[in-house]
């Protein structure tokens, strides 16, 4: 569903590459996560599936299409959820919810809104408050009920779960794991190794811009994950 | 998705929507505003109007009266008034009307002279302008197109909605497009309500011409807004955004007429009217000491059939005063139309230029359009020469024979009224402006297309 050939981006001419010639594929049910220190090169990554870097050479391809060449078409498999979700203050968050639905051509009733909204976690008496109002986790969990919505084949997370208290984090590893089991393609860029040990079927360590480490989660226990990736970067 | 992006517009702004709102009521307290200053000046139009109206039917009785022995004593006081028609649609352009009088009034005595008075007017309306519906059109809307439109993109993209917008979007461009239309026809309901507001208050017909009025309006708006969807295509800050447009605003709207402006006075200087005031009151002064057979025989050749007419006693020598004054038109006929021709120069060399640069195009054409702009007032300043020429015509064989006072139907004599009836092309008007939408539109639509999703 999701796969990167020999991908590469360099941000400026003679500089370092960020990305080098990272080769990825990850199957439908398939929860990869992305490990690795600030720079590694995870942003530039989920930045190059979701067409709004340009790979200096090499393909991101989404369900077959190359990215760079099917910006539009590669977004209709695609849901993404950002480290810090922005959405629009003036709107409640279930219009704001609403609003990001029908872009993507949903039509949900007020009461599929809500269901949406309660199993991101978002408490029943914030939905129809406005969104300036919310805390970062608050934001967070609409971003999730966004990304619910949409039923993409493919989701980009990156640090989906900064902000987001134990029991919410906690409450979207099952929800990521039931969207996994529903054949949803999942790359996920994050620090927390535990939570990616836990949820992650394959784990990729980063450094520099390469992928260094490509691990099966299953094989490993949190503390030699851990051990690894200290010796890794 | 519609209803929800205009909510979030309409509440856009620090305390609760006040931005936008206070924009738009900003936008439609002037623009039902210079509905009042059009409607003021249209009172003082027809109350000027009405005012020589009556002057007229009570003075010249009262002059034949008193000057009844002598037809050519009293036609040297008549004044006979020529009336520069105003238009209900002349209230939303004003243009140069409030300094070229609406009425003139001419005697049949040498003409240069009195064609260039000029309306009193508070010097400091005229440096400011009329706050009329065409500046608030012309200088105003682009600022609350620019208000609304300068950070579509780059406010997204600050504050972080952007990446999932366009994920999320089946059709990102048509989603700028819609943010686009809806702030379109937010505005253009503010202009439709001011010209709607315009019929009743100003009496303004259901024409044609107030079709073109309106079109070329709202060709003018959707030209703004084409101009801001190229700017937002730059993908830059918003504070960028914001400065390369107020750019264009000043460069479209004070920079480039500033400098058109100056370049059309250099390069057609135009004789004062008062040299060819001076002109004509040398020739007719000079003739108090020129042998009068002189005069009279330059007149003939002017006017031969006025040789057949016998001479009369008179009380005093009619035939040679007015020829005296016919001479100083005469002689000062080469400034006059000099001057004349330079005009005609300008506001040809003005329009020309102005198709090229719309906001110069939009207030020409809505002058124009009023009835309000340097055309109209060559073409009334034409007219009444034509005029006064038909009333010498109709008074000297009257004045040379001392034809009886009496015999004249002195109230018959109505306030003659220049309709313009220029026609105004509708390709000609909103052509240019339609080219300028079509380039601006399709630049960013281009860019768009190739950049829309970078970050």
């Amino acid at each position: 569903m999701l796969q990167a050939i020999n991908l590469t981006k360099r941000y400026g001419p003679g500089q370092l590459p960020s990305l080098d010639a990272l080769n990825l594929s990850i199957q439908p049910g398939e929860i990869f996560c992305l490990l690795g220190q600030n720079g590694a090169g995870k942003t530039t990554t989920i930045n190059l599936f979701l067409g709004f870097l340009q790979p200096t050479s090499g393909q991101a391809i989404i369900n077959g299409l190359n990215v760079a060449e099917h910006p539009q078409e590669t977004k209709k498999f695609l849901a993404y959820l950002p480290e810090t979700v922005m959405l629009y203050p003036n709107l409640t968050g279930t219009e704001n919810l609403d609003f990001f639905a029908q872009l993507a051509g949903f039509r949900h009733t007020p009461d599929e809104l809500h269901t949406l909204l309660s199993r991101a976690g978002l408490q029943t008496e914030a939905h129809g408050k406005r969104v300036g109002t919310y805390s970062k986790g608050m934001r967070q969990k609409v971003g999730i009920a966004i990304a619910l919505a949409k039923q993409a084949k493919a989701l980009l997370l990156d640090e989906p779960t900064s902000g987001l208290d134990p029991k919410a984090s906690n409450e979207f590893s099952a929800i990521l794991t039931g969207l996994a089991q529903t054949g949803t393609a999942i790359l996920m860029a994050t620090h927390d190794i535990f939570r990616a040990r836990e949820v992650g079927t394959r784990i990729g360590i980063m450094r520099a811009g390469h992928l260094v480490e490509s691990l099966s989660a299953s094989d490993l226990t949190a503390n030699e994950l851990e051990a690894i990736y200290l010796q890794t970067v | 998705m519609i209803r929800l992006a205009f909510i979030q517009f309409m509440r856009a702004g620090r305390y609760a929507g006040a931005g936008t709102r206070i924009g738009l009521i900003f936008l439609l307290t002037v623009g039902i505003i210079s509905l009042f200053v059009g409607k003021q000046f249209s009172q003082r139009q027809q109350q000027a109007v009405a005012d020589v109206i009556e002057f007229q039917q009570t003075d010249f009785p009262r002059q034949a009266a008193i000057h009844r022995d002598d037809m050519g004593l009293l036609l040297y006081y008549l004044k006979f008034s020529v009336v520069n028609q105003t238009r209900p649609l002349t209230a939303l352009a004003i243009g140069q009307r409030d300094v070229n009088p609406s009425v003139q009034s001419v005697t049949i005595r040498a003409l240069e002279g009195q064609q260039y008075d000029a309306d009193l007017t508070n010097p400091a309306n005229l440096l400011l302008g009329n706050v009329d519906f065409s500046f608030v059109l012309v200088y105003l809307f682009p600022l609350l197109i620019v208000a609304f439109t300068y950070s579509i993109i780059s406010e997204e993209k600050e504050n972080g909605t952007w990446s999932i917008v366009a994920v999320q979007s089946r059709n990102l461009l048509g989603f700028v497009g819609q943010l686009f239309l809806i702030r379109l026809a937010v505005l253009l309901a503010v202009l439709l309500v001011i010209i709607g507001l315009a019929v009743p208050t100003l009496g303004t017909p259901l024409d044609g011409s107030l079709g073109l009025f309106l079109a070329t309006s709202v060709g003018y708006v959707l030209f703004w807004f084409s101009v801001c969807f190229w700017v937002a295509s730059l993908q830059r800050r918003s504070s960028t955004n914001a400065i390369l447009l107020l750019g264009i605003w000043l460069g479209l709207l004070i920079v480039l007429p500033a400098g058109v402006n100056n370049y059309i006075t250099a390069r057609y200087p135009v004789p004062e009217a008062q040299a060819t005031t001076q002109a004509q009151r040398k020739g007719v002064h000079e003739k108090w000491d020129t042998d009068k057979t002189a005069t009279i025989k330059k007149f003939y050749a002017h006017y031969p059939q006025f040789r057949q007419v016998p001479v009369v006693a008179m009380p005093f020598d009619w035939r040679w005063y007015y020829a005296m004054q016919q001479l100083g038109d005469d002689e000062s006929a080469e400034q006059a139309h000099e001057l004349k021709q330079k005009l005609q120069q300008r506001e040809t060399a003005s329009r020309s230029i102005a198709q090229f640069i719309p906001t110069l195009h939009t207030q020409l054409q809505l002058g124009e359009l009023a009835r309000s702009g340097l055309g109209n007032q060559l073409r009334f300043m034409d007219y009444t020469g034509r005029f006064h020429e038909k009333m010498r015509l109709y008074f000297y064989p009257r004045i040379f024979t001392n034809a009886p006072v009496s015999a004249e139907p002195w109230t018959n004599f109505k306030v003659d009224t220049f309709a313009d009836t220029a026609p105004s092309s509708p390709v000609a008007v909103l052509g240019p402006l339609l080219l300028f939408i079509a380039l601006f539109t399709g630049l960013g639509w281009n860019r768009f297309r190739r950049t829309i999703y970078h970050l």
